[in-house]
C-alpha cells in the first residue's frame, strides 16, 4: 500500500496533531497502531472478516504487555512511595542527620542532598520528594539566611535523584521497553546516579566555601557536643548499628546452620553471608563493633550518639529490605517492592503512624498514577507492536546508520531530542514511543565507537543507553518550561518565590546534570564497573 | 455519615454489614480450609481452589469471597476520596466502584508477595500458586486503573496548544479525541474477538503447574474493559460538554490536600 518511508512520516505527523489537540498519550498511539495496519494491509484483509486478520495483532501487544511481571513492581513502588510520604520517617531521617552537619557550612543544603540520596534509594519515584524536601529543609535554609537560589536548586535537583538511583521506576520502563534486565540496569546506575549527587554535594561545598555569606552558620546550641565529641559519638552510633547488623546476621547464619539448608550443595548458589563458613567473620566483626562501642567510644557517648541518630535507622532498613531483596539475590524486582511496601507499613504501624485512612489513601492515589503511567504503555505497546509488523524500525535503523554520520555525532543528536522531548513531554511518552526507534539503532552502531575515552562490550550497549536515557530524563524533571520538580516546589514554597526564581536557581544544577551526562558519554565504562 | 454518602443513600448501612457479615464468612471457611490442610490428608490447597467443580466447600469460600468483594467495593466507593472528582452519571459510578475493586487487589498482591517471600524464604517452601496469583489480579488491576484513571480524567495529556484554542476549537477537538477512541476500540474488538471468544470457551489455561486460565480470562476482560473505557470517554464528553473549560499548568498534577496531609505529618510531634 503505502511505502514505509510515507507511512513514518504520517504516523509522526499523526502523533504531533493528536497531541496536539489534547488527546491522551496512549490513546493517541493506539489509534496511531490502527492508522498504520490502515495504510500497510488492504481493507479487504483488514476489515474482510469479523474477530480475525491483522488486527488482532493489537490486542495480542496489549495483553503481553499486561502479563509481563515485572509490570506489578509499578503499583507497588508507587504504593510504597505514597505509604512513606505519609510517615515521619523522614522528618525524622532529616533531624538525626542535621543534628552531625550542623556546624559545617552549609550543612543543612548538604543534609537535603544526602537526604535526597537516601530517600532515592528506597523508593524510585520523584515528586513526593521535592515536596517532603521542601517542606522539610526550605524553611530551615530561609531561616538561616541561606542563599535562595542555593537553596531551592539542592532541593530540587537533589529530589529529582529518586529516578537515577536504584530502584528506579524510570529503569524498570526502559527494561520493559527493550528487555534488557532490569537488575543490570540498576547496578550499573549506582556510580552514574552517586557522581551525580556528589557533583552536587561538592558544588554546595565550593561555593559556599568560596562565598560563606551564602549559608551562614547557625548560633552554636549551648551544651552541644562538638568536634570531636561529635565524631566520637557518631562513630559509637555506627558501631552499635553495626552490632544489631551482625547480630541479625548471626541469628540468621544459625537458623539456616540448624535448618542444614546451608549445607554446600553442588550446582547452588552459597546464601550470601549465610553459610557455616560465614559465621566467624561475622561473629569476629560482631567483636570488633563492641569492643568500640565499650573501649574506644565509652557506653554513655554511644547512648547519647545513639539518641541523636536513631532517626536514621528505619530508613536503612527500608533500602536493606528493597535493594538487599534484589542484590542479595533473595526476590525478584517486583516482591522487592512488595516487600518494601511492607516494611514501610510495618515500621510506620511500630511508630504509630499508620492508620486505615493512610493506607485507603495512598491505595486510591496508588490507582490513579497506575492508571495514567500503564495506560500509555498499553497505547504504546499496541503502536510499537503495529510499526514494528510494517517493519519501520528496521526502516529507520538502516536510514540512520547509512546516512553515514559519526557514530558519537548520532548519539549526540539523541541526547538533543531526548532533552527537547523532555521539556515538553512526560518520561513515560519518551521511553515508550522513542525508545523502540532509536535503541535499535544505538544496537547498530559500532560499539567501539561509542565514548571518547574507553568503550563498552557491545553486550552492554543497550544497559549503557538506558543509563544516559536515565540521566536525560534528570534534566527534563528540572527544565524550563515544564520541569515538574519546580511545579511541586512552587506548591510548598513561600508565595514570594516565584517560578521565574526557582528555574533560576535551577540553572548552576541542571549545569551540573549535563556534567555528569558528559561523563557518561565520554567515559562509558562507568557503568560497568559493578556489573 | 449519611449526607456524604454519595449514592447508596439509606441502604449504605445494609451494605456495610453485607460486607463485614461476608467477610466474616469467608475468614471463617478460610481458617476451616487451613485447618483442614493441616489435620486431614484430603484437603483442598490453593490447586483446588481454581478448579472448584465437584467441590461445594472450595464453591461456598469462593462465592462468599466474591461477595464480600461486591459489597465492599460498593461500600468504598460510596465516599469520596480528597483526591478524586465528583462521580457524575451512572457510567462514573460503575467505573468508581470498579476502580475501589482494583485498589482492594493491590492490598492484596502485596499480601501474596508477602506469604511468596516468607514462605520460600524463611521456611524454604516456595508455593507454586502466588507469582501467577499475583499476575492474575495484576492483569485486572491495570486494566481497572484505566477505566478508573479514564473517570478521573487523569490520563496524560499535553495541553500546551489545546489551552490556547477557543472554546469551538476546543470541543471539536475533545469530540475528535473521542471519535478516535472508539475507532481504535473498534479496530481492537473487531481484531481480537475471535481470539478472545476462543480463549474463554477453552478456559484457556497459562500451562504452569498451578495452571491457572489466564489468558482465558484476561483476553475477553481486555476487550471489555477497553469497550468500557470507550464508554466512560463518551460519558466524559456528554458530562463535560457544558462545564467551563478549566486552564492547565502543570501545577494541576499537584494536589492540596495531599501537601497538607504531608504537612501536618511533618508537624506532629514536633
Amino acid at each position: 500500500m503505502v511505502d514505509i518511508g510515507t507511512l513514518s512520516l504520517i504516523v509522526l505527523l499523526g502523533m504531533f496533531a493528536l497531541l496536539a489537540i489534547g488527546m491522551p498519550l496512549g490513546f493517541a498511539s493506539a489509534f496511531l497502531a490502527v492508522v498504520t495496519l490502515a495504510l500497510k494491509f488492504p481493507p479487504d484483509l483488514l476489515w474482510g472478516d469479523f474477530g480475525r486478520g491483522p488486527l488482532s495483532v493489537l490486542a495480542q501487544a496489549v495483553y503481553r504487555q499486561m502479563t509481563n511481571y515485572v509490570l506489578i513492581s509499578v503499583p507497588l513502588f508507587i504504593f510504597m512511595a505514597a505509604l512513606l510520604e505519609r510517615s515521619g520517617i523522614a522528618r525524622d531521617m532529616y533531624s538525626s542527620l542535621n543534628v552531625w552537619m550542623s556546624r559545617t557550612r552549609g550543612g543543612i543544603a548538604i543534609v537535603t542532598s544526602i537526604m535526597a540520596v537516601i530517600m532515592a534509594a528506597m523508593s524510585g519515584i520523584i515528586g513526593g520528594e521535592v515536596v517532603l524536601l521542601g517542606l522539610i529543609a526550605l524553611p530551615q535554609m530561609l531561616r538561616l539566611g541561606y542563599d535562595r537560589n542555593l537553596a531551592i536548586g539542592t532541593i530540587c535537583a537533589s529530589g529529582s535523584l529518586g529516578t537515577m538511583i536504584p530502584p528506579s521506576i524510570v529503569l524498570i520502563f526502559y527494561g520493559l521497553v527493550t528487555e534488557t534486565s532490569i537488575k543490570a540496569l540498576f547496578t550499573a546506575s549506582f556510580l552514574p546516579g552517586f557522581m551525580l549527587a556528589s557533583f552536587f554535594i561538592l558544588y554546595i561545598i565550593i561555593r559556599t566555601r568560596m562565598n560563606p555569606s551564602l549559608a551562614p552558620l547557625p548560633d552554636p546550641v549551648p551544651g552541644e557536643a562538638e568536634g570531636r565529641e561529635k565524631s566520637l559519638m557518631f562513630l559509637g552510633f555506627l558501631s552499635r548499628f553495626a552490632m544489631w547488623v551482625t547480630g541479625v546476621l548471626l541469628v540468621r547464619a544459625l537458623f539456616f546452620t540448624v535448618l542444614g539448608e546451608n549445607k554446600v550443595r553442588e550446582n547452588q548458589d552459597p546464601i550470601p553471608l549465610g553459610m557455616v563458613s560465614d559465621i566467624p567473620w561475622i561473629v569476629g566483626a560482631f567483636l570488633i563493633f563492641t569492643l568500640i562501642v565499650f573501649v574506644v567510644v565509652g557506653r554513655e557517648r554511644t547512648a547519647k550518639g545513639w539518641e541523636m541518630g536513631k532517626g536514621l535507622i528505619a530508613p536503612i532498613v527500608v533500602i536493606g529490605v528493597v535493594l538487599g531483596s534484589i542484590y542479595g539475590g533473595i526476590t525478584g524486582i517486583t516482591e522487592a517492592a512488595g516487600m518494601g511496601a511492607i516494611a514501610v507499613f510495618v515500621i510506620g504501624m511500630i511508630r504509630r503512624e499508620m492508620t486505615f485512612e493512610i493506607v485507603w489513601d495512598s491505595l486510591i492515589r496508588t490507582l490513579r498514577s497506575t492508571g495514567t503511567i500503564i495506560w500509555v504503555t498499553i497505547g504504546a505497546a499496541a503502536l510499537a507492536a503495529a510499526y514494528t509488523l510494517v517493519g519501520g524500525p528496521t526502516y529507520v535503523a538502516n536510514m540512520i546508520v547509512g546516512a553515514d554520520m559519526p557514530t558519537m555525532g548520532i548519539i549526540l543528536v539523541m541526547m538533543f531530542v531526548f532533552l527537547i522531548m523532555g521539556m515538553f513531554m512526560d518520561w513515560v511518552g519518551i521511553v515508550l514511543l522513542i525508545m523502540p526507534v532509536f535503541l535499535p539503532i544505538v544496537l547498530r552502531l559500532p560499539a567501539e565507537e561509542i565514548g571518547f575515552l574507553g568503550h563498552v562490550e557491545a553486550r552492554y550497549v543497550a544497559v549503557w543507553f538506558g543509563v544516559v536515557f536515565c540521566m536525560n530524563m534528570q534534566v527534563s524533571f528540572l527544565s524550563p518550561p515544564f520541569g515538574p520538580a519546580a511545579f511541586y516546589l512552587k506548591s510548598v514554597a513561600p508565595p514570594e518565590i516565584s517560578l521565574t526564581d526557582i528555574f533560576r536557581g535551577f540553572l548552576p544544577f541542571i549545569a551540573l546534570q549535563l556534567l555528569a551526562l558528559s561523563v557518561l558519554l565520554i567515559w562509558p565504562p562507568i557503568i560497568t564497573v559493578f556489573l | 455519615m449519611q449526607e456524604n454518602s454519595l449514592y447508596l443513600g439509606r441502604f449504605r448501612g445494609q451494605v456495610k454489614t453485607g460486607m463485614i457479615i461476608f467477610a466474616a464468612i469467608t475468614v471463617a471457611l478460610y481458617v476451616l480450609l487451613v485447618g483442614l490442610r493441616i489435620f486431614t490428608e484430603e484437603s483442598y490447597g490453593m490447586f483446588e481452589m481454581i478448579r472448584p467443580a465437584g467441590r461445594p466447600l472450595v464453591q461456598v469460600t469462593l462465592a462468599c469471597f466474591a461477595i464480600a468483594m461486591i459489597f465492599a467495593s460498593l461500600f468504598l466507593a460510596d465516599t469520596k476520596g480528597a483526591i478524586e472528582t465528583y462521580p457524575d452519571g451512572f457510567f462514573d459510578m460503575v467505573s468508581v466502584v470498579l476502580g475501589r475493586f482494583a485498589m482492594i487487589m493491590v492490598a492484596f498482591i502485596v499480601l501474596v508477595m508477602f506469604y511468596e517471600v516468607v514462605s520460600r524464604y524463611v521456611f524454604s517452601r516456595p508455593t507454586l500458586w502466588a507469582n501467577e496469583l499475583s499476575l492474575w489480579i495484576a492483569c485486572f488491576v491495570f486494566l481497572l486503573a484505566g477505566l478508573y484513571a479514564m473517570q478521573q480524567r487523569s490520563h496524560i495529556r499535553i495541553y500546551i496548544i489545546y489551552d490556547m484554542m477557543p472554546r469551538w476549537a476546543k470541543k471539536t477537538s475533545d469530540v475528535v479525541s473521542v471519535l478516535l477512541i472508539v475507532g481504535f476500540t473498534f479496530a481492537l474488538v473487531w481484531g481480537g474477538y475471535t481470539d478472545a471468544e476462543n480463549r474463554f470457551l477453552r478456559m484457556e489455561t497459562f500451562g504452569t503447574a498451578w495452571d491457572p486460565p489466564i489468558p482465558g480470562i484476561i483476553k475477553p476482560a481486555l476487550l471489555i474493559v477497553i469497550i468500557l473505557v470507550c464508554l466512560q470517554a463518551v460519558s466524559n464528553l456528554i458530562a463535560d460538554w457544558n462545564k467551563e473549560p478549566e486552564a492547565h499548568s502543570p501545577a494541576d498534577e499537584i494536589d492540596e490536600t495531599e501537601i497538607e496531609n504531608i504537612r501536618r505529618t511533618l508537624e506532629e510531634k514536633n
